[in-house]
């Protein structure tokens, strides 16, 4: 049947150092001819002795890998096992389930929350076998979402411990209860509860049904939330994440776009007001691997941001000593190495660096980090933390894509937001060091306290700062960031839209259309990030799925409801207080504001 | 009637047996084998789905049929069509890496694929098949007085060296390494003096020191968190933490199919490519994890008794370094769930999600096929290395 099992004729000895013939024939009556000389014997003895010794080897190797198992599996379980037998264990020692302590936002508003409940299960050993025909009839029609071949399994399982349902309301456990099947027992649980719901569901997080954290801030804090009495008061401001969210999903189906994140991030402190991500999904829904969902967009979700990152290289670049006034050659697409660096709608002219961020051209931005060279270029993004992971309170931290090895074309692309992949809170925070006086602070979900306190590195001059501010302010007033105006709040901005990477290639068609925006100019105090993954063309858009038609518009009404509710007073004055007149003329700002009285 | 087996085995000897006849020659048991634990595949992805043929365990089926008949039809190939091509193999695959390379460096970071439109392939992954057979090749033309030369131990290290650089800029540590590792016990097979091998375990140190200067910092914290995961159980160290959780939580006979919750709630990351291993032991046990590890002992097994049974170098070579090849996907990916050894990326043979692994080692079983269907056939050093 299977020539590997036949007999075999015994090896015949071969040449002086009775070597063994390699191979055996396939029937006995074979008469296999003696290898000459020149056959080789010599390394096949080699070759066997030293396939005998990787034998040993490798069964020495099978043996620490099994024995590890085992030991993991089975000898060093209360170590190892953790949360997945935590209920039965606990259920023996008798021990108390633990507490969780509260996630509040900085207002004190509580977004996360323990409920006592009850979970059933079944020591199924010696339950009469009519009782349990029973209770496969009655437990159904208490929980319809059981299932009855499931449930027959498990009470005919004969094990001491299976649990039928988590979480029984007092109503639930006193029907089961008045069932009277012996067997069916109650263990005391917590159940976490979220009122905050949807909208927070990326940053809090979820807990298992052992009450762990599994994801978010749950996960990250698990400990502290455990061992702690205190509440856990995060930055995250309730009536902000509710309109982020709101603003975003109404937007992400205007759009109809596949989903999108939108961050507000405090400039002083490096505090997260909201943090949102769609799709999202229920908190209080467990065990859903629905990973679509579960995705954080905004912190773990790495992506080529596209023209928003000119502002990081416009900052780069007047910081390595460009100055403000100095042209570049954008009147012809830039060829290199077989690749070309064109605009969209470009000038074919030289243009001044406010041109470059207004026009937001590709040709002139990838001259601009020419210029300045690669070394700068990466130290700079370093001191922004955009080439580590970002640093965040949460399990889901996203690591960039960071071009290897970074050759000139890198330096180019990277300008305009190109071949370095980074999450929205990279940018989000990068930009807030652009403008608030260039000091880069990480970004926390934690509440600060002492806002005096907060420690920062400078990336940046505060004079460039001021010009930045007066650039994205020209994007707004004159670019195409003209729709994320809002009266009196003197936004400043840039749009980004870029092709979606699909596999090696760019997509036609599809691009990741963002808005970075701070408010006010004059002195800045928040800044908003707001991307729209694959929006399409709809009616008022005339056919545009770039960011100046989607998320700049989408920007602008969420700063209008956020700003007064963060204490940011309008202003209908003429900037020059706040930008000398030479700065404003340089820009081209101008110096009346734009859009009048109060309105909108 | 007695004539004909005869008959065949003297053309089974000179290699002229048609396809038809190698065909059934293949050793059934093995192709049993083969099937049976490559089958397990789609059930635990079912599972690691929460119960649901979409979005793994579907495709997977899917390209184990594919895969399983490239097996069939690569078994019973004339095992001196790939003496031929060895070398072209080689060079084409390692053009494709480079071309992955230079796309690659404009893209984006990590950068390791190919698409051909109806699939998309990497080619570091072939360059592990491909190299086994350059390298067999090689080996198969020299003697033992010139295996035992200096200069000859040139031409095998550029041939290891050069892919597994470039697989290592893309970057992907765990392929390099398994490239390094596949390539070296091949030469320990080959019969390179023993003193070489002592010289280069010397020079591993001052090489690893190197290799750290120039490694991502991402890799550096994989290895430092290895040593103490619980240290950062929620940075790099996470993957191991949860994944010795799972392992711990299965028990003797586990959780019962479909009922794991460390993976079906999510905490398992990657649990249907490289950290498959734990989700399966959560569900089905130490039990069911032993039955698996012994299932490779057995398909290893086989990789060696062909081995031993070859005449020609070059069978013997190819033969080893697949098994060991396949020996490494085994022990890498296992040991790294274990905490044995960093999170380098190697999923685990036959079994996880992904198809260009799945492809190339069931092609690889495919080669190995081939070298027991040819065992008897005797190859000549003409045509492979002739100086």
């Amino acid at each position: 049947m299977n020539a590997f099992f036949r007999k075999r004729a015994r090896p015949r000895l071969v040449g002086q150092g009775g070597d063994r013939l390699p191979g055996g024939p396939v029937s006995p009556g074979d008469r296999r001819q003696l290898p000459g000389p020149e056959e080789r014997a010599r390394p096949v003895a080699v070759g066997h002795a030293r396939l005998r010794f990787m034998c040993l080897v490798l069964a020495t190797l099978f043996a620490v890998v099994s024995w590890r198992l085992v030991d993991i599996m089975i000898l060093a379980p209360e170590t190892a096992r953790g949360t997945a037998n935590a209920a039965m264990a606990r259920q023996m020692a008798e021990e108390p389930v633990r507490k969780r302590s509260d996630i509040v936002d900085r207002n004190g508003l509580v977004l996360a929350t323990d409920l006592p409940t009850v979970n059933l299960f079944a020591d199924t050993r010696g339950i009469p076998r009519p009782e349990i025909e029973r209770a496969i009839a009655a437990l159904p029609a208490l929980f319809p979402e059981l299932d009855p071949e499931k449930l027959r399994r498990d009470l005919y399982s004969q094990r001491a411990f299976v649990y039928i349902r988590h979480h029984l309301t007092p109503f639930e456990q006193k029907r089961v209860n008045d069932l009277g099947i012996p067997g069916l027992e109650f263990e005391t649980a917590e159940k976490r509860v979220y009122p905050g719901g949807r909208a927070l569901s990326h940053v809090v997080g979820t807990t298992n049904l052992d009450n762990r954290g599994s994801s978010g801030l749950e996960n990250y804090f698990d400990r502290w939330l455990t061992t702690s009495d205190e509440p856990l008061v995060l930055s995250i401001d309730l009536r902000v994440q509710h309109i982020t969210h709101r603003v975003l999903s109404e937007s992400v189906k205007h759009f109809r776009a596949q989903g999108g994140s939108a961050l507000v991030l405090d400039v002083a402190t490096g505090e997260v007001m909201a943090m949102v991500s769609l799709p999202d999904f229920e908190p209080e829904r467990n065990g859903s691997p629905a990973d679509k969902e579960r995705f954080n967009r905004a912190t773990l979700g790495v992506y080529e941001m596209g023209s928003v990152f000119k502002v990081v290289n416009t900052a780069m670049a007047l910081e390595s000593g460009i100055p403000l006034g100095s042209y570049f050659d954008a009147s012809a697409p830039l060829r290199i190495g077989g690749h070309s660096i064109s605009d969209y709608k470009g000038k074919n002219r030289p243009l001044s660096i406010p041109e470059i961020m207004m026009y937001s051209s590709n040709i002139g931005s990838a001259r601009m980090a020419s210029r300045v060279g690669t070394t700068y270029q990466r130290e700079f993004l370093r001191n922004l933390g955009l080439l580590e992971p970002v640093r965040i309170e949460l399990p889901e931290r996203g690591t960039p894509l960071v071009p290897n090895p970074w050759r000139e074309i890198s330096t180019l692309t990277v300008a305009f937001g190109h071949g370095l992949s980074i999450t929205p809170l990279h940018l989000a925070s990068a930009v807030s060091a652009v403008i608030n006086g260039g000091v880069f602070i990480p970004p926390t979900l934690l509440k600060v306290q002492d806002r005096q306190a907060v420690q920062g590195t400078r990336v940046i001059s505060e004079r460039n700062s001021v010009i930045m501010r007066a650039l994205m302010r020209l994007v707004v007033e004159a670019g195409s960031g003209k729709s994320a105006a809002v009266n009196g709040y003197y936004v400043g901005g840039k749009t980004g839209t870029a092709d979606k990477q699909v596999g090696r290639g760019y997509a036609r068609n599809s691009v990741l259309a963002s808005f970075v925006a701070g408010f006010p100019m004059t002195a800045p105090r928040y800044v908003v990030l707001f991307t729209l993954d694959d929006p399409q063309p709809v009616q008022g858009t005339w056919g545009y799925r770039t960011a100046g038609w989607n998320a700049a518009p989408s920007t602008g009404r969420l700063i209008a409801e956020i700003a007064p509710l963060l204490g940011v007073a309008p202003s209908y004055f003429s900037p020059s207080g706040f930008f000398d007149e030479s700065l404003i003329q340089e820009v081209g700002l101008k110096t009346l504001e734009p859009e009048g009285g109060p309105a909108r | 009637m007695s004539y004909a087996p005869t008959f065949a085995h003297t053309r089974q000897r000179r290699g002229d047996l048609s396809y038809r006849e190698r065909f059934w020659q293949i050793s059934w048991s093995l192709v049993l084998l083969v099937a049976l634990t490559s089958a397990i595949g789609p059930i635990v992805l079912y599972s690691a789905a929460g119960g649901s043929w979409e979005p793994w365990a579907d495709k997977q089926a899917i390209r184990l049929g594919v895969g399983l008949v490239l097996m069939l039809l690569i078994a019973a190939t004339d095992i001196r069509f790939w003496l031929r091509t060895a070398y072209a193999l080689y060079a084409i695959t390692f053009v494709l890496l480079i071309v992955v390379e230079i796309k690659g460096s404009y893209g984006m970071g990590a950068q390791r694929w190919i698409d051909l439109g109806v699939l998309q392939f990497q080619p570091s992954e072939v360059m592990k098949v491909a190299s086994i057979l350059a390298l067999a090749r090689y080996y198969h033309g020299l003697t033992q007085e010139e295996i035992g030369r200096l200069i000859y131990l040139v031409p095998p290290l550029v041939l290891i060296a050069a892919p597994a650089a470039l697989v290592m800029k893309q970057p992907d540590l765990g392929t390099a390494l398994m490239l390094l590792a596949g390539g070296v016990i091949i030469m320990w097979l080959a019969g390179v003096r023993l003193w070489v091998f002592l010289l280069g375990a010397l020079c591993v140190p001052p090489t690893a020191v190197f290799g750290w200067s120039m490694m991502h910092d991402y890799q550096k914290r994989r290895i430092l968190t290895l040593f103490n995961p619980d240290n950062d159980p929620l940075g790099a160290g996470y993957h191991i933490t949860q994944s010795k959780i799972a392992l711990g939580s299965g028990g003797m006979f586990g959780k019962g199919y479909m009922n794991g919750t460390q993976s079906s709630l999510n905490f398992l990351p990657e649990r249907q490519t490289d950290f498959i291993f734990p989700m399966m032991a959560e569900e089905l046990g130490m039990m069911g994890a032993l039955i698996l590890l012994t299932l490779y002992v057995i398909l290893i097994l086989y990789g060696f008794v062909i081995a031993f049974r070859c005449r020609t170098a070059f069978s013997r070579l190819v033969a080893m370094g697949i098994t060991s090849t396949f020996f490494l996907y085994v022990f890498i990916n296992v040991a790294m769930v274990m905490g044995l050894i960093p999170v380098v990326g190697v999923p685990l043979p036959l079994i996880s999600y992904g198809g260009t692994a799945l492809l190339n080692l069931l092609l690889g079983f495919g080669l190995l096929q081939c070298v027991y269907v040819n065992r008897d056939v005797s190859l000549p050093k003409r045509g492979a290395f002739d100086m």
